[in-house]
């Protein structure tokens, strides 16, 4: 039943990361179908019963130990091997300190890009290695072609946002095996051929946030010292309408309920990490035309000054911007992203992601924005 | 002997290596199992359906005594080692608080079943005292005569420890205990078929098995106490096993365990296949000291189970080792089955001083009574090829994050 010392497929050994899932579970099941030799694997990354989350709350996320049954299940009904191996200190300290520190800042991260980084495309890649496969797949909607990671099929599902850190000599080892899917479809052959997670509802969210939320998630995590606490003052009068007990509740472009107290809708829009002042002002301060963007990953060659097509968070339709090398070597260099057209709630700590057409070309982090002046 | 008889049901095209965690079934086990389930009545009933698994019941205790040089009524038959582990434990303690004794003393390297059921004491107010075991496997005496005293309830040290195979000096540490007038139990799970146990010249008061160590099936466990001694049922119910576990008896799983029992009684080649086990394991550690380096063994300055090996391997991930070694055929363990199947480093090993990075990188390799020569010599073989690999990439990463 299960693989032997030596590969018995022509076609070569794929390490599978199943989470569980419908999207990774139907990726192993269509490269086993396409005569891989497949092994599966799924990360356990938080431990869940310390964050007193209840099974219920774990379901659909990928830190429930539910879920791990299920990749199991799909392993077990695909007759492959699997592998639960453990990856909480590695996630600890790459994404969720990261991902504390980040917001204690003031700033709105997205971990899964750094879970990608430093555990599906790097811990998984010297597994991949280790058991002596030639591939890694995943579940994720991108799409490889000649080298290059293009969007995938189902342009709403386009997963290759948070793929902006890939390293361009592993490209090569990569599988998306559903990239080309729409997902209805991916539903429909997850049922055809007898998955149990053929109508589990996708996992929406970060996977180790439950039901308390960022700020209580964030709060169970930090001694209360170290919350930054201050006040919140009107942009243009520098009038204080409130307290606040940490920078950590906020992000640029958030709705708050002070609305009534002015008259109008306001927003945040500046977080000042120093003094903690948390700044409102109205929805024309949140646009602005350039950012800055630090610790970039290239995917292919640009040109300086050209006109990619830049997603500020993934919920981002793109908008075009030339880009400018502004600073610093090879390891530290900087660019500046100047918008053809104005752009709402850019936000530090989120992603610029560069496309070419439908091609990923490279990416990095949001580290400064334009202040917004009265 | 140089091809050993294959006695039980192995997978084919693998090499078990891990017996410590379960062993297969006797091949002379899975031909009675259908003449077993014509005995489906309840014991306890008084009609027809119920004399034939009584009369299993009454065989099993006999066969058990037998083996274990005891009387078939001090025998009690629970679900497995962590159920019986939890009756002597919680069932006696009760009895000892009582006449005013309240200190415990148990090891720290004790199977999660005895750790837990001790914390749960803890909570509610006991004293327990957590024996110090040494990376060479030898527990701390001095210490052990220290704890014990007037106020000693219990004392609950393993017979064999389940990942390293040392043995601990079980006759001495219960006269010692007797001394101050505490009861001796020991969880005797993994020492069961490996060595043999005398339970009337041990002279302990409780010990706990499990059947599933020995080829029978999963799902029966023993716990033998002394005449005299009580011990309350944790489970409200009827009164099987005169009062001490309620529930309708697990009749399969008992009679399998009885009928291994009474082969070890009857037939040598258990006990022959002893020796020759341990000469296999004793040329296995040499073979990999020599050829693979870089590993030391644990638990190996004192006796030892015949059969277990614990192995720290320098530059080596644990995890990935035994998921390459199961890739190519062999069945090992690093340390103590999880359920969860997600490797956390053994707290056994951390406990015996073994530094983490340590503990992640440790093998345990447990051979059975009908493992063969041919299966070493094999295991041999891949067992380098997977480390040579692991270190290999492990040094390719180490390279390249240097440049």
């Amino acid at each position: 039943m299960y693989l032997n010392s030596t590969p018995a497929s022509k076609k070569g050994r794929v390490l599978v990361a199943m989470s569980g899932g419908v999207d990774s579970s139907v990726a192993a099941a269509v490269l086993k179908e396409q005569g891989y030799d497949v092994i599966g694997v799924t990360m356990q990354v938080w431990d869940y019963s310390a964050s007193h989350c209840t099974i219920d709350e774990g379901n659909g996320t990928c830190c429930s130990s539910l879920d791990v049954e299920d990749a199991r299940s799909v392993a077990d009904r695909l007759e492959i091997p699997f592998y639960v191996i453990n990856c909480e200190d590695k996630f600890k300290s790459t994404v969720i300190d990261n991902f504390v520190s980040s917001y204690l800042k003031g700033e709105t991260p997205i971990p899964c890009v750094n879970c990608n980084t430093f555990l599906k495309f790097d811990h998984l890649i010297q597994k991949m290695h280790e058991l002596q496969c030639d591939y890694l797949a995943t579940g994720h909607y991108a799409r490889i072609e000649d080298g290059r990671i293009i969007t995938s099929e189902d342009s709403l599902k386009d997963q290759t946002y948070f793929l902006f850190t890939l390293k361009p000599e592993i490209v090569n080892r990569l599988m998306f095996p559903i990239g080309g899917w729409q997902k209805s479809d991916l539903r429909a052959y997850a049922e055809k051929i007898g998955l149990t997670v053929a109508r589990k509802k996708d996992s929406t969210g970060i996977c180790f946030i439950g039901k308390t939320g960022y700020a209580g998630f964030i709060e169970s995590q930090v001694p209360r010292e170290q919350l930054k606490a201050g006040v919140i003052r009107l942009l243009q009068t520098n009038e204080i309408i409130g307290q606040h007990n940490g920078i950590h509740n906020f992000t640029i472009g958030q709705r708050k309920g002070f609305g009534v107290a002015v008259g109008r809708p306001i927003y945040v829009v500046k977080i000042d990490t120093e003094s903690g002042t948390v700044w409102m002002g109205d929805e024309e301060h949140l646009y602005s035309s350039t950012l800055e963007i630090r610790d970039l990953n290239w995917l292919d060659q640009v040109r300086d000054q050209e006109v990619l097509r830049v997603k500020i968070r993934y919920a981002h339709r793109g908008a075009d911007a030339e880009i400018r090398k502004i600073s610093g070597g090879e390891k530290d260099e900087r660019w500046q992203l100047s918008f053809v057209e104005k752009q709402r709630a850019v936000t530090v700590g989120q992603a610029a992601v560069f496309y070419r057409g439908s091609q990923l070309v490279g990416g990095g982090w949001i580290a400064r924005t334009e202040t917004p002046v009265t | 002997m140089k091809h050993a008889p294959s006695l039980s049901l192995k997978d084919t095209g693998r090499i078990y290596l891990d017996h410590n965690a379960t062993t297969p079934l006797l091949n002379k086990v899975v031909e009675q199992v259908p003449h077993w389930l014509a005995a489906w009545g309840n014991p306890s009933s008084i009609h027809f359906s119920g004399r034939a698994p009584k009369n299993l019941l009454r065989e099993s205790r006999q066969h058990l005594a037998t083996l274990l040089k005891c009387r078939p009524l001090e025998l009690i038959f629970t679900s497995g080692g962590s159920e019986s582990n939890n009756l002597v434990i919680k069932g006696f303690a009760p009895l000892a608080q009582a006449l005013g004794r309240n200190e415990f003393i148990t090891t720290q390297i004790e199977h999660p079943s005895v750790k837990e059921s001790f914390r749960a004491l803890e909570s509610r107010g006991a004293k327990v005292h957590w024996l110090k075991v040494s990376r060479g496997g030898a527990i701390d005496l001095e210490a052990y005569a220290q704890a014990l005293c007037d106020k000693t309830a219990l004392v609950s040290i393993m017979a064999a420890n389940n990942e390293t195979g040392s043995l601990m000096p079980i006759k001495q540490m219960a006269e010692m205990a007797h001394v101050v007038g505490a009861k001796f139990h020991t969880d005797a799970v993994q020492a069961l078929g490996k060595i043999e146990v005398n339970l009337s010249e041990w002279g302990v008061d409780f010990a706990t098995f499990a059947a599933h160590k020995i080829y029978a099936l999963r799902g029966a466990g023993l716990v033998f106490s002394r005449k005299g001694e009580r011990l309350t049922s944790l489970i409200s119910g009827g009164n099987q096993e005169r009062g001490r576990r309620a529930g309708t008896e697990n009749i399969l799983a008992i009679t399998a365990f009885g009928f291994v029992a009474d082969l070890y009684n009857r037939e040598p080649i258990f006990v022959e296949r002893r020796d020759q086990v341990s000469a296999l394991r004793d040329q296995m550690e040499k073979a990999i000291a020599t050829d693979i380096g870089g590993v030391q063994f644990t638990g190996v300055e004192v006796a030892r189970l015949p059969n277990t090996s614990s192995m720290v391997i320098d530059n080596v991930d644990g995890e990935s080792l035994l998921m390459g070694l199961d890739l190519a055929g062999v069945s090992a363990s690093t340390g103590a089955a999880c359920s969860s199947g997600n490797p956390e480093p053994s707290p056994t090993l951390l406990a015996m001083g073994l530094s983490r990075r340590e503990a992640q990188g440790s093998l345990r390799v447990s051979l059975g009574c009908d493992t063969s020569r041919e299966e070493i010599t094999e295991f041999l073989v891949i067992l380098r090829n997977v480390v040579d690999r692991l270190r290999k990439i492990r040094a390719d990463v180490k390279n390249a994050d240097a440049k």
